[in-house]
Protein backbone atom coordinates (compact mmCIF):
# COMPACT_ATOMS: atom_id res chain seq x y z
CA UNK A 1 0.00 0.00 0.00
CA UNK A 2 0.63 3.81 -0.31
CA UNK A 3 2.65 5.63 2.26
CA UNK A 4 0.91 8.77 2.37
CA UNK A 5 3.36 10.68 4.72
CA UNK A 6 6.33 9.38 2.96
CA UNK A 7 9.33 11.18 1.63
CA UNK A 8 8.11 9.45 -1.75
CA UNK A 9 5.32 11.87 -3.80
CA UNK A 10 1.95 9.86 -4.02
CA UNK A 11 2.09 9.52 -7.70
CA UNK A 12 5.44 8.45 -7.86
CA UNK A 13 4.53 5.77 -5.28
CA UNK A 14 1.59 5.19 -7.54
CA UNK A 15 4.34 4.61 -10.87
CA UNK A 16 6.34 2.41 -8.65
CA UNK A 17 3.38 0.16 -7.72
CA UNK A 18 2.05 0.16 -11.10
CA UNK A 19 6.15 -1.11 -12.32
CA UNK A 20 5.87 -3.79 -9.96
CA UNK A 21 2.78 -5.00 -11.10
CA UNK A 22 3.81 -5.11 -14.27
CA UNK A 23 7.24 -6.78 -13.11
CA UNK A 24 5.30 -10.01 -11.54
CA UNK A 25 3.09 -10.18 -14.13
CA UNK A 26 -0.19 -9.19 -12.51
CA UNK A 27 -0.01 -6.65 -16.09
CA UNK A 28 1.05 -8.34 -19.21
CA UNK A 29 2.11 -6.62 -22.43
CA UNK A 30 -0.45 -5.09 -24.34
CA UNK A 31 -2.95 -5.89 -21.57
CA UNK A 32 -4.99 -2.41 -20.45
CA UNK A 33 -4.08 -1.07 -16.63
CA UNK A 34 -6.48 0.40 -14.17
CA UNK A 35 -7.81 3.53 -14.70
CA UNK A 36 -6.93 6.70 -13.14
CA UNK A 37 -10.32 6.21 -11.01
CA UNK A 38 -10.18 3.37 -10.58
CA UNK A 39 -6.41 3.94 -8.88
CA UNK A 40 -7.70 6.82 -7.27
CA UNK A 41 -10.97 4.42 -5.33
CA UNK A 42 -8.14 1.77 -4.79
CA UNK A 43 -5.55 4.04 -2.79
CA UNK A 44 -7.86 6.88 -1.57
CA UNK A 45 -6.51 9.70 -3.45
CA UNK A 46 -7.51 12.29 -6.01
CA UNK A 47 -7.42 10.99 -9.50
CA UNK A 48 -5.86 13.68 -10.78
CA UNK A 49 -2.63 12.39 -8.62
CA UNK A 50 -2.90 8.80 -9.58
CA UNK A 51 -2.70 10.58 -13.45
CA UNK A 52 -0.19 11.72 -13.33
CA UNK A 53 1.47 8.24 -11.92
CA UNK A 54 0.09 6.87 -14.90
CA UNK A 55 1.41 9.78 -16.89
CA UNK A 56 4.87 9.44 -15.39
CA UNK A 57 5.14 6.06 -16.85
CA UNK A 58 3.77 6.37 -20.54
CA UNK A 59 6.47 9.52 -20.89
CA UNK A 60 8.87 6.72 -20.06
CA UNK A 61 7.27 4.18 -22.49
CA UNK A 62 6.12 1.76 -20.02
CA UNK A 63 2.66 2.18 -20.86
CA UNK A 64 1.28 3.60 -23.70
CA UNK A 65 -2.25 5.03 -24.62
CA UNK A 66 -5.04 4.15 -27.02
CA UNK A 67 -7.20 6.95 -27.59
CA UNK A 68 -10.26 6.55 -25.68
CA UNK A 69 -9.82 3.39 -24.16
CA UNK A 70 -6.94 3.97 -21.65
CA UNK A 71 -3.28 3.12 -21.06
CA UNK A 72 -1.95 -0.07 -21.82
CA UNK A 73 1.53 -2.20 -20.45
CA UNK A 74 4.36 -1.81 -23.69
CA UNK A 75 6.03 -4.55 -25.25
CA UNK A 76 9.67 -3.13 -24.09
CA UNK A 77 7.55 -2.69 -20.35
CA UNK A 78 9.23 -5.03 -18.04
CA UNK A 79 13.19 -4.15 -19.87
CA UNK A 80 12.90 -0.41 -19.28
CA UNK A 81 12.11 -1.26 -15.79
CA UNK A 82 14.77 -3.22 -15.02
CA UNK A 83 17.00 -0.97 -16.47
CA UNK A 84 15.61 2.14 -14.88
CA UNK A 85 15.78 0.69 -11.39
CA UNK A 86 19.39 -0.54 -12.20
CA UNK A 87 20.81 2.77 -12.73
CA UNK A 88 18.79 4.68 -9.90
CA UNK A 89 19.43 2.06 -7.11
CA UNK A 90 23.03 1.38 -7.60
CA UNK A 91 23.75 4.89 -8.16
CA UNK A 92 21.94 5.46 -5.04
CA UNK A 93 23.55 2.71 -3.39
CA UNK A 94 27.11 3.97 -4.40
CA UNK A 95 26.74 7.44 -2.97
CA UNK A 96 25.96 6.22 -0.16
CA UNK A 97 28.54 3.67 0.30
CA UNK A 98 31.39 6.25 -0.67
CA UNK A 99 29.63 8.61 2.01
CA UNK A 100 30.21 6.29 4.68
CA UNK A 101 33.72 5.33 3.69
CA UNK A 102 35.07 8.90 3.91
CA UNK A 103 33.06 9.33 6.97
CA UNK A 104 35.15 6.32 8.29
CA UNK A 105 37.86 8.05 6.68
CA UNK A 106 38.72 4.72 4.86
CA UNK A 107 41.08 5.24 1.63
CA UNK A 108 40.08 5.12 -1.67
CA UNK A 109 42.51 2.25 -2.04
CA UNK A 110 40.96 0.21 0.93
CA UNK A 111 37.25 1.14 -0.39
CA UNK A 112 38.05 -0.34 -3.99
CA UNK A 113 40.59 -3.21 -2.19
CA UNK A 114 37.15 -3.96 -0.52
CA UNK A 115 34.58 -3.99 -3.39
CA UNK A 116 37.06 -6.63 -5.69
CA UNK A 117 37.28 -8.80 -2.71
CA UNK A 118 33.64 -8.83 -1.96
CA UNK A 119 33.17 -9.62 -6.12
CA UNK A 120 35.38 -12.12 -6.08
CA UNK A 121 34.33 -13.87 -2.91
CA UNK A 122 30.52 -14.06 -4.56
CA UNK A 123 31.94 -15.31 -7.85
CA UNK A 124 33.70 -18.11 -5.68
CA UNK A 125 30.14 -19.23 -4.07
CA UNK A 126 28.53 -19.05 -7.26
CA UNK A 127 30.93 -21.53 -9.53
CA UNK B 1 -15.47 28.35 -13.16
CA UNK B 2 -14.33 30.35 -10.01
CA UNK B 3 -12.10 33.80 -10.20
CA UNK B 4 -11.42 35.98 -7.97
CA UNK B 5 -9.47 39.37 -8.92
CA UNK B 6 -8.36 41.95 -6.30
CA UNK B 7 -11.52 41.12 -3.98
CA UNK B 8 -11.81 43.27 -0.82
CA UNK B 9 -14.17 43.05 1.99
CA UNK B 10 -14.28 45.55 5.20
CA UNK B 11 -16.59 45.18 8.08
CA UNK B 12 -16.84 47.63 9.69
CA UNK B 13 -12.89 49.42 9.30
CA UNK B 14 -12.37 45.58 9.67
CA UNK B 15 -10.28 43.95 6.70
CA UNK B 16 -11.51 40.40 6.02
CA UNK B 17 -10.28 40.04 2.38
CA UNK B 18 -7.39 42.53 0.90
CA UNK B 19 -7.15 42.13 -2.30
CA UNK B 20 -7.13 38.64 -3.26
CA UNK B 21 -7.33 36.85 -6.84
CA UNK B 22 -7.49 33.36 -7.45
CA UNK B 23 -8.95 31.28 -9.99
CA UNK B 24 -10.17 27.61 -9.91
CA UNK B 25 -11.06 25.17 -12.19
CA UNK B 26 -13.80 23.12 -12.75
CA UNK B 27 -14.43 19.82 -11.41
CA UNK B 28 -11.35 20.12 -9.38
CA UNK B 29 -10.82 19.48 -4.97
CA UNK B 30 -9.42 22.71 -3.78
CA UNK B 31 -8.08 22.94 0.10
CA UNK B 32 -8.82 26.38 1.05
CA UNK B 33 -5.97 26.95 4.37
CA UNK B 34 -5.37 29.57 6.32
CA UNK B 35 -5.63 30.18 10.48
CA UNK B 36 -8.43 32.13 12.23
CA UNK B 37 -9.73 34.75 10.61
CA UNK B 38 -7.13 34.46 7.77
CA UNK B 39 -10.68 35.49 5.69
CA UNK B 40 -11.29 32.04 4.34
CA UNK B 41 -15.10 31.88 5.60
CA UNK B 42 -15.79 35.59 4.59
CA UNK B 43 -14.45 34.38 1.05
CA UNK B 44 -16.60 30.97 0.72
CA UNK B 45 -19.19 33.35 1.61
CA UNK B 46 -18.61 35.57 -0.95
CA UNK B 47 -18.36 32.75 -3.96
CA UNK B 48 -21.88 31.36 -2.86
CA UNK B 49 -23.56 34.19 -2.80
CA UNK B 50 -24.11 35.07 0.90
CA UNK B 51 -22.43 38.30 0.86
CA UNK B 52 -21.12 40.94 -1.04
CA UNK B 53 -17.52 41.79 -1.69
CA UNK B 54 -16.28 45.54 -1.11
CA UNK B 55 -14.64 45.70 -4.27
CA UNK B 56 -12.91 43.78 -7.05
CA UNK B 57 -14.61 41.49 -9.34
CA UNK B 58 -16.03 37.73 -8.07
CA UNK B 59 -17.60 35.25 -10.87
CA UNK B 60 -18.67 32.00 -10.28
CA UNK B 61 -20.35 29.92 -13.08
CA UNK B 62 -18.84 33.33 -15.27
CA UNK B 63 -21.67 35.37 -13.08
CA UNK B 64 -21.75 37.44 -10.39
CA UNK B 65 -22.55 35.70 -7.39
CA UNK B 66 -24.13 37.93 -4.94
CA UNK B 67 -28.13 37.85 -4.90
CA UNK B 68 -27.48 35.68 -8.38
CA UNK B 69 -30.15 32.36 -8.16
CA UNK B 70 -28.17 30.55 -10.73
CA UNK B 71 -25.47 30.71 -8.57
CA UNK B 72 -27.57 29.86 -5.51
CA UNK B 73 -29.42 26.97 -7.36
CA UNK B 74 -25.91 25.54 -8.36
CA UNK B 75 -23.89 25.66 -4.96
CA UNK B 76 -24.27 24.96 -1.49
CA UNK B 77 -22.11 25.98 1.47
CA UNK B 78 -21.74 23.58 4.14
CA UNK B 79 -20.48 24.95 7.66
CA UNK B 80 -21.72 24.54 10.94
CA UNK B 81 -24.26 28.05 10.67
CA UNK B 82 -26.27 26.06 8.65
CA UNK B 83 -29.66 26.63 9.90
CA UNK B 84 -32.50 24.65 9.59
CA UNK B 85 -36.18 24.43 10.68
CA UNK B 86 -36.97 23.00 14.08
CA UNK B 87 -40.65 22.02 13.34
CA UNK B 88 -39.70 19.42 11.15
CA UNK B 89 -37.61 16.27 11.53
CA UNK B 90 -34.39 14.99 9.89
CA UNK B 91 -36.10 12.70 7.68
CA UNK B 92 -38.30 15.70 6.04
CA UNK B 93 -35.27 17.92 6.09
CA UNK B 94 -33.73 15.57 3.81
CA UNK B 95 -36.89 15.64 1.75
CA UNK B 96 -36.80 19.29 1.48
CA UNK B 97 -33.45 18.87 0.50
CA UNK B 98 -35.01 17.69 -2.89
CA UNK B 99 -36.91 20.39 -3.58
CA UNK B 100 -33.83 22.31 -3.71
CA UNK B 101 -30.96 20.82 -5.10
CA UNK B 102 -32.22 19.28 -9.11
CA UNK B 103 -29.45 16.79 -8.88
CA UNK B 104 -30.56 15.81 -5.44
CA UNK B 105 -29.60 11.81 -5.02
CA UNK B 106 -32.17 10.76 -1.91
CA UNK B 107 -30.80 7.23 -2.11
CA UNK B 108 -27.27 8.38 -1.08
CA UNK B 109 -28.48 10.50 1.75
CA UNK B 110 -30.63 8.07 3.04
CA UNK B 111 -28.20 5.39 3.00
CA UNK B 112 -25.67 7.89 4.65
CA UNK B 113 -28.35 8.77 7.00
CA UNK B 114 -29.13 5.22 8.08
CA UNK B 115 -25.04 4.57 7.73
CA UNK B 116 -24.50 6.90 10.45
CA UNK B 117 -27.42 5.87 12.73
CA UNK B 118 -29.38 9.26 12.22
CA UNK B 119 -33.30 8.95 13.66
CA UNK B 120 -35.39 9.87 11.09
CA UNK B 121 -37.86 11.81 13.87
CA UNK B 122 -34.67 13.77 15.42
CA UNK B 123 -34.58 17.64 15.62
CA UNK B 124 -31.42 19.08 13.80
CA UNK B 125 -31.42 21.52 17.13
CA UNK B 126 -31.31 18.52 19.47
CA UNK B 127 -28.15 16.84 17.40
CA UNK B 128 -24.85 17.22 19.45
CA UNK B 129 -22.26 19.42 17.40
CA UNK B 130 -20.20 16.82 15.63
CA UNK B 131 -23.42 15.44 14.56
CA UNK B 132 -24.89 18.10 13.43
CA UNK B 133 -21.65 18.29 11.25
CA UNK B 134 -22.23 14.99 9.96
CA UNK B 135 -26.15 15.84 8.94
CA UNK B 136 -24.62 18.95 7.49
CA UNK B 137 -22.41 16.79 5.38
CA UNK B 138 -24.97 13.84 4.12
CA UNK B 139 -26.71 17.15 2.74
CA UNK B 140 -23.29 18.35 1.24
CA UNK B 141 -22.66 15.26 -0.67
CA UNK B 142 -26.04 14.29 -1.33
CA UNK B 143 -26.83 17.75 -3.12
CA UNK B 144 -24.58 17.17 -5.85
CA UNK B 145 -23.93 20.72 -6.54
CA UNK B 146 -21.44 21.94 -9.14
CA UNK B 147 -20.30 24.24 -6.99
CA UNK B 148 -19.91 21.91 -3.48
CA UNK B 149 -18.24 24.23 -0.62
CA UNK B 150 -17.58 22.55 3.07
CA UNK B 151 -16.43 25.21 5.33
CA UNK B 152 -14.43 23.20 8.41
CA UNK B 153 -16.76 20.19 7.95
CA UNK B 154 -14.92 18.01 10.67
CA UNK B 155 -16.03 20.13 13.48
CA UNK B 156 -16.63 18.14 16.14
CA UNK B 157 -15.97 15.22 14.64
CA UNK B 158 -14.67 12.10 15.90
CA UNK B 159 -11.59 10.61 13.93
CA UNK B 160 -13.77 7.67 12.85
CA UNK B 161 -16.44 9.87 11.10
CA UNK B 162 -13.64 12.12 9.65
CA UNK B 163 -12.13 9.48 7.92
CA UNK B 164 -15.86 8.22 6.73
CA UNK B 165 -16.75 11.82 5.37
CA UNK B 166 -13.46 12.21 3.41
CA UNK B 167 -13.75 8.46 1.74
CA UNK B 168 -17.45 9.36 1.18
CA UNK B 169 -16.13 12.90 -0.42
CA UNK B 170 -13.92 11.38 -2.72
CA UNK B 171 -15.83 8.24 -3.71
CA UNK B 172 -18.61 10.69 -4.57
CA UNK B 173 -16.61 12.87 -6.21
CA UNK B 174 -15.29 10.07 -9.00
CA UNK B 175 -18.81 8.82 -9.66
CA UNK B 176 -19.93 12.59 -9.97
CA UNK B 177 -17.15 15.18 -10.75
CA UNK B 178 -17.90 18.47 -9.61
CA UNK B 179 -15.96 21.79 -8.13
CA UNK B 180 -15.23 21.04 -4.29
CA UNK B 181 -13.52 23.56 -1.91
CA UNK B 182 -12.98 21.93 1.40
CA UNK B 183 -11.51 25.05 4.40
CA UNK B 184 -9.56 23.35 6.88
CA UNK B 185 -7.32 23.80 9.72
CA UNK B 186 -6.10 20.39 9.06
CA UNK B 187 -4.67 19.66 6.13
CA UNK B 188 -2.66 16.63 7.10
CA UNK B 189 -5.74 14.45 7.59
CA UNK B 190 -7.59 15.57 3.45
CA UNK B 191 -4.18 15.80 1.83
CA UNK B 192 -4.56 12.77 -0.21
CA UNK B 193 -7.75 14.25 -1.75
CA UNK B 194 -6.54 17.45 -3.11
CA UNK B 195 -5.21 18.63 -6.17
CA UNK B 196 -4.75 22.07 -5.32
CA UNK B 197 -4.25 24.12 -2.05
CA UNK B 198 -4.59 27.98 -1.65
CA UNK B 199 -3.11 29.50 1.22
CA UNK B 200 -4.68 32.97 2.41
CA UNK B 201 -3.16 34.97 5.17
CA UNK B 202 -4.55 38.12 6.66
CA UNK B 203 -6.93 38.35 3.61
CA UNK B 204 -4.16 37.54 0.68
CA UNK B 205 -3.21 34.53 -0.98
CA UNK B 206 -0.08 33.20 -0.07
CA UNK B 207 0.36 30.50 -2.57
CA UNK B 208 -1.92 28.43 -5.04
CA UNK B 209 -0.17 25.40 -5.93
CA UNK B 210 -1.11 21.68 -6.93
CA UNK B 211 -0.84 19.81 -3.49
CA UNK B 212 2.21 17.82 -4.85
CA UNK B 213 3.89 20.82 -5.13
CA UNK B 214 3.37 22.19 -1.81
CA UNK B 215 4.87 18.56 -0.56
CA UNK B 216 8.21 19.11 -2.35
CA UNK B 217 8.02 23.26 -0.92
CA UNK B 218 10.59 22.94 1.50
CA UNK B 219 13.45 20.84 2.99
CA UNK B 220 14.37 20.88 6.49
CA UNK B 221 18.34 20.86 7.04
CA UNK B 222 19.67 19.46 9.91
CA UNK B 223 23.38 19.91 11.30
CA UNK B 224 25.89 22.11 12.48
CA UNK B 225 24.90 25.90 12.73
CA UNK B 226 27.84 27.17 11.03
CA UNK B 227 27.81 24.75 7.92
CA UNK B 228 24.08 25.44 7.43
CA UNK B 229 24.79 29.31 8.13
CA UNK B 230 27.41 29.24 4.83
CA UNK B 231 25.83 27.10 3.05
CA UNK B 232 22.61 29.30 3.11
CA UNK B 233 23.79 33.16 3.37
CA UNK B 234 20.70 35.19 3.84
CA UNK B 235 18.00 32.98 2.22
CA UNK B 236 14.91 33.57 3.91
CA UNK B 237 14.27 30.27 6.56
CA UNK B 238 10.74 29.22 7.18
CA UNK B 239 11.55 28.01 11.01
CA UNK B 240 14.88 27.57 12.68
CA UNK B 241 15.16 26.04 16.16
CA UNK B 242 18.61 25.46 17.64
CA UNK B 243 20.34 23.18 19.97
CA UNK B 244 24.15 24.74 20.92
CA UNK B 245 25.85 24.91 17.82
CA UNK B 246 23.38 22.41 15.80
CA UNK B 247 19.99 23.82 13.87
CA UNK B 248 17.21 22.18 12.10
CA UNK B 249 16.14 24.87 9.65
CA UNK B 250 13.33 24.33 6.91
CA UNK B 251 14.05 26.69 3.60
CA UNK B 252 11.93 27.17 0.64
CA UNK B 253 13.27 24.07 -2.18
CA UNK B 254 15.20 25.95 -4.43
CA UNK B 255 17.83 23.37 -4.45
CA UNK B 256 18.92 20.68 -7.43
CA UNK B 257 20.00 17.30 -6.60
CA UNK B 258 23.68 18.04 -7.44
CA UNK B 259 23.77 20.49 -4.17
CA UNK B 260 21.45 18.80 -2.10
CA UNK B 261 24.38 15.85 -2.56
CA UNK B 262 27.03 18.69 -1.93
CA UNK B 263 25.40 19.19 2.06
CA UNK B 264 24.81 16.05 2.87
CA UNK B 265 28.57 15.53 2.03
CA UNK B 266 28.75 18.31 4.79
CA UNK B 267 27.44 16.08 7.31
CA UNK B 268 23.64 17.97 6.68
CA UNK B 269 20.59 16.02 7.15
CA UNK B 270 18.44 16.49 4.67
CA UNK B 271 14.33 16.26 5.12
CA UNK B 272 10.95 16.55 3.50
CA UNK B 273 9.11 19.27 5.07
CA UNK B 274 5.07 17.58 5.12
CA UNK B 275 2.25 20.60 3.47
CA UNK B 276 0.69 20.69 6.71
CA UNK B 277 4.41 22.25 8.36
CA UNK B 278 4.58 24.46 5.24
CA UNK B 279 1.32 25.86 5.54
CA UNK B 280 1.81 26.66 9.79
CA UNK B 281 5.60 28.38 8.78
CA UNK B 282 4.09 30.26 5.98
CA UNK B 283 1.04 31.21 7.76
CA UNK B 284 2.48 32.33 11.48
CA UNK B 285 2.55 35.99 12.11
CA UNK B 286 5.45 38.28 12.37
CA UNK B 287 5.39 38.16 16.61
CA UNK B 288 7.80 35.66 17.28
CA UNK B 289 7.13 32.63 18.78
CA UNK B 290 4.86 31.01 21.92
CA UNK B 291 8.38 31.40 23.99
CA UNK B 292 8.94 35.08 23.31
CA UNK B 293 5.38 35.50 25.04
CA UNK B 294 6.61 33.98 28.04
CA UNK B 295 10.78 35.03 27.97
CA UNK B 296 9.31 38.86 28.32
CA UNK B 297 8.01 38.95 31.62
Amino acid sequence: MLDLNGVTPIYIQIAEWMENQILNGTFQIDEKVHSQYTLAEMFNINPATAAKGLHLLSEEEILYTKRGLGKFVSPLAKTIIMEKRKSQTLTGLITDLVLEAKQLQVEDDELLEMIRKEMKQQKGEEI
Amino acid sequence: MISCKHVTKTYRGTTALNRLSCNIHENTITGLIGRNAAGKTTLLKILTGMIKESSGEVEVFSKHPFNNLFVSANSILVDDQMSFANSISLYELLQQAGRFYKNWDMDLALRLFDYFSFQPNAIHEGLSKGRKSTFNMIIGLASRCPLTIFDEPTTGMDAVVRNDFYRALLKDYIAHPRTIIISSHHLDEMEHLLEHVLVIKKGKELLHIPMEDLKEYAIGLEGKTAVLKEWLGDQPVLTKRTASDYAYIAVKNDFDTEQLEQVKQQGVKVSPVSANDVCMYLTKGQKGGIDDVFRQR
